[in-house]
């Protein structure tokens, strides 16, 4: 993050989000010299990200249903009442929202992020599928527009053959999706699809396209200027999801060479040519047993995972969406990018790996973060926060760096046994088990290996659950017997709070 | 009182998937791996709260909950659950498990907290094993609530539209 020397027209930016994006806006903006404001509210009053801004507008006295980031008219209002001149949207929430962006120009207020016409194109998937189709971009085949019945989805599906997967046309986050097999399935699924797209789209549109079995997930950070330059910074690779959630990210992806790296870069810039794309932005692809890639999708936003292109290019994207959204030039070509080193991402949640996942919101009691300097730790918690339910469950970004793909499991397998955490269940045994697979280490894995590869979600060292069988044995032993003599008392069985753990710890 | 002490000589902790370890009483602060014994040391500060040192190496620990002699325990970010079983208690419970033979009941609980989007069963309707009963959402996805065996429900506890919580009671099955 270089010192700016540019003439700022962004001079305070309201950070339309909360949490670890939130931060992570703001410690570039601090870099830039440029003041940032964020919104308190009444579910996080004395959430982390407030401590890091200049000015905190308080909506503690919002009573209303809808989170104030989703409410475009309360945020320009906030806008025009702090003076800020500009926004950054974060990921989630609005950031693909074009009718926002648009709202924020007519408002003169500067929005950091795409036009809203990119914003539109690239969120509706029947018209991305049609302009990558224009622009010659490998798809996987389809429907050409949306498919308003079950009977229109049995011909398509006859036609491309089966499995195909139906996709909510405004979705994402996997929400809207559903894989069908058999035509007799057709029915069933088409439904549950369409009314989970209306649900959490408000479009119950959806299309078919050809299901692409056991896929690599690579996508391309795209970065663009409003004078029509636009450059990639290499692929992430996201294969590792549960429910189409990544769970842990990594650049560059091991199943790439110079060749394929080049040509899947050429048809991403070009797809984001075509929609005069500026700004950061994220072309994804599935990758097949083959080597042939199909293009999936446009996200128009910041990804949570951008740290890992950070690390491997030495770009901070958040100074660059600030600088093209000021109007500047891009100071790099295609040709100044190099990738260097290897990065990893684990995405430390609060979720129950032994319960499938499920998401375990609470107060976060303690929290340590190992600090190395292959280690980068993105986070929006400290001790005492709370993971809440009415957001996502995001505690921590574990990045951590190696020269080569090697050096970064290794250094990722030493910072996961640091890294300490109290008061909510968390995915970090999940990466434990990961980072010793042989398929993970091999980098051979699909978006199917959760699904398929997996027999155990974690990982416990020989001795760990003996350990905790000797302290279950303890605590009965504490409660039950005399401290003078072997005798259990079966009638005292009673209740005893986790919380008298420590006092007994101290007498011990 | 006098006739429900007895003396004991050993502890068995039970695990939920019916591994069996077995401690010595008095309990020592040791365990014995093949032929040395290593310390075992429950402890805690300010910095890491309680934890286990064992072999040089912090190892994070909480008691989920505890009930009689039922401990649930967090040791290094994964859950156990263990029975506390004394000799006799064991041969009891040996005893019982062989008379009682399998169980009658299943009781269907949220596996995470969420909202109710749909109950798809009615008290007295037949289901079968793998059949959705409930539709929960939970943190923005739809997850679908599968009767893990064939059955009559007797009660329905959930309803459409409303909250619930991890472990709150859905569906009641006879088998």
């Amino acid at each position: 993050m270089g010192i700016c020397h540019y003439n700022m027209k962004i001079k305070r930016i309201l950070i339309a989000n909360r949490g670890e994006i939130a931060v992570r806006i703001m410690k570039t903006a601090r870099l830039m010299n440029i003041e940032t404001i964020a919104i308190k509210t009444a579910v996080e009053p004395n959430a982390m990200y407030l401590s890091l801004a200049d000015v905190i507008f308080d909506n503690t006295e919002d009573v209303s249903e809808i989170p104030v980031f989703l409410d475009i008219e309360k945020l320009i209002a906030i806008v025009l009442k702090t003076q800020a001149n500009a926004v950054h949207p974060g990921y989630g929430f609005l950031a693909e929202n074009a009718y926002f962006a648009q709202k924020c120009i007519d408002n003169k207020i500067i929005y950091i992020g795409p036009s809203p016409d990119a914003i539109y194109k690239m969120g509706n998937k029947t018209i991305a599928r049609k302009i990558a189709s224009a622009g010659g971009i490998p798809m996987a085949m389809g429907s050409e527009d949306n498919i308003t019945n079950e009977e229109e989805a049995v011909v398509i599906a006859e036609k491309i053959g089966y499995p195909v997967i139906i996709k909510a046309a405004s979705g994402g986050g996997g929400r809207g999706m559903r894989i069908v097999r058999k035509s007799e399935e057709m029915a069933k699924m088409f439904v549950i699809a369409s009314k989970e797209a209306e649900n959490a789209f408000n479009d119950p549109s959806v299309f078919v396209e050809k299901y692409i079995e056991n896929p690599k997930h690579i996508e391309f950070q795209i970065l663009g200027d409003t004078k029509g330059n636009v450059i990639h910074l290499g692929e992430r690779e996201c294969s590792i999801q549960r429910k189409h959630q990544k769970l842990i990210e990594e650049a560059p992806s091991s199943a790439l060479d110079e060749k394929l790296r080049e040509k899947m870069g050429t048809m991403a810039v070009r797809i984001a040519k075509a929609v005069n794309y500026h700004s950061a932005g994220t072309v994804e692809f599935l990758l097949d047993s083959d080597r042939k890639f199909y293009f999936m999708e446009m996200n128009t936003r910041i990804q949570v995972e951008h740290p890992v292109t950070e690390i491997i290019t030495g770009i901070d994207l958040i100074e660059q969406q600030i600088l093209v959204a000021n109007g500047e030039v891009l100071k790099f070509r295609q040709e100044d990018i190099k990738l260097k080193g290897w990065a990893i991402e684990c995405r430390i949640n609060a979720e129950d790996v032994q319960a499938g996942f499920a998401p375990d919101p609470g107060k976060i009691e303690s929290i340590y973060m190992p600090s190395y300097p292959c280690v980068r730790i993105d986070t929006g918690v400290q001790a005492g926060s709370s993971i809440v339910a009415s957001y996502d469950s995001m505690i921590a970004k574990l990045i951590v760096r190696g020269k080569d793909r090697k050096e970064a499991i290794k250094n990722c397998k030493m910072a996961l046994d640091k890294v300490w955490i109290k008061g909510t269940k968390t995915t970090l045994p999940f990466f434990r088990m990961l980072v010793r697979h042989q398929k993970f280490q091999d980098g051979t894995f699909t978006t199917a290996f959760i699904e398929k590869d997996l027999d155990k979600y974690y990982f416990n060292s020989e001795y760990e659950e003996m350990l905790a069988a000797w302290l279950a044995t303890k605590l009965f032993v504490e409660e039950n017997l005399n401290d003078d003599s072997i005798n259990i008392d079966f009638k005292h069985g009673k209740e005893m709070s986790p919380w008298l753990l420590n006092k007994r710890i101290n007498q011990f | 009182m006098a006739k429900d002490k007895l003396q004991i000589k050993k502890l068995y902790a039970l695990s939920s998937e019916n591994r069996k370890f077995s401690f010595s009483l008095p309990l020592k602060n040791t365990i014995r791996i093949g032929k040395r014994n290593y310390e075992v040391k429950l402890k805690a500060d300010e910095k890491y709260g309680t934890y286990i040192l064992w072999k040089n190496r912090k190892y994070p620990v909480e008691i989920i909950s505890s009930r009689q002699n039922k401990y649930e325990i967090l040791f290094n970010d994964i859950s156990y659950t263990f029975t506390v079983e004394t000799p006799f208690s064991l041969q009891r419970m040996k005893v019982l498990n062989s008379k009682k033979g399998k169980v009658e009941r299943e009781f269907i609980k949220a596996p995470m907290p969420g909202k109710i989007i749909d109950v798809l069963v009615r008290e007295g309707s037949n289901v079968l094993r793998g059949e959705p009963v409930v539709i929960l959402e939970a943190m923005k996805m739809q997850n679908e609530i599968l009767s893990p065996v064939n059955g009559v429900i007797v009660k329905v506890s959930a309803s459409t539209n409303t909250n619930v919580m991890k472990d709150d009671l859905l569906v009641e099955i006879k088998l």
